[in-house]
C-alpha cells in the first residue's frame, strides 16, 4: 500500500501551484499532489464526477479562498455539508487577510488559516511546516473506516 | 399808523415763514424719496446678493460633493491598486527568489547580479505597495476616539523598536506626556515612525531623543527632539508629501511614506505637524493634538 499522503490542492493560479510542488520536490518532500483550479473541479474530484472518476479521496485538501467560477468559501461551505467529506481536514492557504476571511474560514470548519507568504524563504519554511505536522505527524482515519 | 405798519410787518414775516417752511417741506420730501429710493436700491441690492450668495452656496456644496466623491474614489483606487498589485508582484518575488535559490553561481556573474536586482526591485515594490495600503487605511477605516495614555503609547512605540534601539544604542527619554483623545493604534504608529525616523537619520553621535508635551492654547503640544543629521529647511514642506525622500535609497532605504502617514494621522486628529532643522543640527517633529475638553478648561 501506497502510504504517501493524498493532498488536493484547490488553487487558481498555476504559478502558485508550481511553486508548491517546486518547494515539495527541492525540500525532498514526498506527496501525492492533485491539482484542481476551481471549486467546481474540486467537487467534482471529491465525488470522483466529471473528468476525475478515476480520483481518490485526498486525505487533505489544501484551499486557496479567492477563485473564478466557484471560490474557496462556497467549497468549504459545501464540503462541510456534504457527511462523507466533512471530515477531510480543510488547509486555507490565502493572500486574503481579511479578518471576515479568517473569522468565516474557522466559523465553516477548516483546520487552519495559512497566509501566503511573499519572501520564497518564508513560503518554503511554510511548505516545510506543512509537510511536518499534516503530512508526517497527524494520523488520519484508515481506509476502511472513512 | 404804527399799529397798522407792526401789523404788515408781521404779515410779512408770517408769508416769508410760510414760503421758508413750503421750501424746507419740499427739501424734506426729496430728502424722504431719496431715501426711500436709496432704501430701494439697497433693498435690491440685498435681494440680488442673497441670489449670488445662494448661488455660490450651492456653487460651494456641488463642489464638496465633487470633491469628497473624488477623494472617495481616490481612496478606493488606492486601496484596491495596492490589494490587487500584490498578487502578480508576489509571484515575480516568488520566482525570482527561486531563480536566485536555484541557479545562484551556476550560469555567470552577470546572471546572478540581474536577478539580484530583480529581487532586490520587487521587495522594494512590495514595501512601497505595504506601505501604501496602510496609508489609503488611515482614510477608510474610520475608528471611534478613545482615551489614549501617551506614556503608555510611547512605551508600546519603543518596545516595537527594540532591536533598532539596541543597536543604534539610543537614549530616549519621555516623561509626563499627557491623556488624549485619540485612536491608539493611529497614535502609536505616529510616535513609532516620528521614532525610527530619528533613529533612521542619525548623526555620528549618540543617538538622544526626548519626547516632550506641553499645554498650548487648548492644545497639546508635542515635541520629538532627535540629534540627528538634520536637514535644510527649505525642504520642510517636502518631507511630508507621500514618497517624497530627500535621500538615494542606496544612502536610506523607505518609501518615503512615514511621515505621510504622521502627518496623516495628526491631522485626522484635529492637529497640526511641523519640523524645526538645521542641516547636521538635529530636528524637532511639532505636532498638535486637542486637548480634551475638561483640561482646556482647566488650563
Amino acid at each position: 500500500m501506497d502510504k504517501t499522503i493524498k493532498v488536493l490542492l484547490v488553487e487558481d493560479s498555476i504559478a502558485d501551484a508550481t511553486l508548491i510542488q517546486e518547494i515539495f520536490f527541492d525540500e525532498n518532500i514526498a506527496v501525492q499532489l492533485h491539482v484542481v483550479r476551481d471549486g467546481f473541479e474540486a467537487m467534482d474530484f471529491l465525488q470522483m464526477k466529471g473528468q476525475y472518476t478515476d480520483s481518490v479521496r485526498p486525505d487533505l485538501v489544501i484551499l486557496d479562498l479567492n477563485m473564478p467560477k466557484k471560490d474557496g468559501r462556497e467549497l468549504l461551505y459545501e464540503m462541510k455539508n456534504i457527511p462523507h467529506l466533512k471530515s477531510i481536514p480543510v488547509i486555507i492557504l490565502t493572500t486574503s487577510q481579511a479578518e471576515e476571511d479568517i473569522v468565516r474560514s474557522y466559523a465553516l470548519n477548516a483546520s487552519c488559516y495559512l497566509i501566503k507568504p511573499i519572501e520564497l524563504s518564508h513560503f518554503t519554511k511554510l511548505v516545510k511546516f506543512i509537510n511536518d505536522f499534516w503530512f508526517t505527524s497527524v494520523k488520519y482515519p484508515s481506509k476502511d473506516s472513512q | 399808523m404804527e399799529i397798522e405798519k407792526s401789523d404788515e410787518e408781521r404779515e410779512l414775516r408770517v408769508q416769508e415763514r410760510i414760503v421758508e417752511l413750503a421750501a424746507s417741506e419740499k427739501l424734506l420730501r426729496s430728502k424722504v424719496m431719496e431715501i426711500e429710493r436709496s432704501d430701494k436700491e439697497r433693498e435690491l441690492r440685498v435681494q440680488e446678493r442673497i441670489v449670488e450668495l445662494a448661488a455660490s452656496e450651492e456653487l460651494l456644496r456641488s463642489k464638496v460633493m465633487e470633491l469628497e466623491r473624488s477623494n472617495e474614489e481616490l481612496q478606493q483606487f488606492a486601496y484596491v491598486c495596492s490589494h490587487d498589485l500584490q498578487e502578480p508582484l508576489r509571484v515575480i518575488a516568488n520566482y525570482t527568489q527561486l531563480l536566485s535559490r536555484r541557479y545562484k553561481g551556476q550560469i555567470d556573474d552577470k546572471a546572478d547580479t540581474f536577478i539580484a536586482f530583480a529581487v532586490d526591485a520587487s521587495k522594494r515594490m512590495q514595501d512601497l505597495i505595504n506601505d501604501l495600503l496602510a496609508y489609503s487605511r488611515l482614510q477608510t477605516i474610520v475608528r471611534s476616539f478613545d482615551s489614549v495614555n501617551c506614556m503608555q503609547v510611547v512605551e508600546m512605540a519603543l518596545a516595537n523598536l527594540e532591536i533598532l534601539l539596541t543597536e543604534t544604542g539610543a537614549t530616549v527619554h519621555y516623561d509626563s506626556l499627557p491623556i488624549v483623545e485619540g485612536d491608539q493604534s493611529q497614535l502609536l504608529q505616529l510616535f513609532q515612525n516620528l521614532i525610527s525616523n530619528a533613529l533612521k537619520f542619525r548623526s555620528k553621535e549618540a543617538v538622544v531623543i526626548d519626547i516632550s508635551a506641553r499645554q498650548d492654547d487648548g492644545s497639546w503640544l508635542f515635541a520629538v527632539r532627535d540629534n540627528g543629521i538634520g536637514f535644510d529647511m527649505q525642504f520642510e514642506d517636502r518631507i511630508f508629501l507621500i514618497f517624497q525622500r530627500l535621500h538615494t535609497k542606496e544612502e536610506y532605504s523607505g518609501s518615503g511614506i512615514g511621515l505621510a502617514v504622521c502627518k496623516k494621522i495628526v491631522l485626522r486628529h484635529g492637529g497640526r505637524i511641523w519640523v524645526e532643522s538645521e542641516l547636521g543640527k538635529g530636528a524637532i517633529f511639532f505636532f498638535t493634538i486637542p486637548a480634551l475638553i475638561s483640561e482646556s478648561q482647566h488650563g
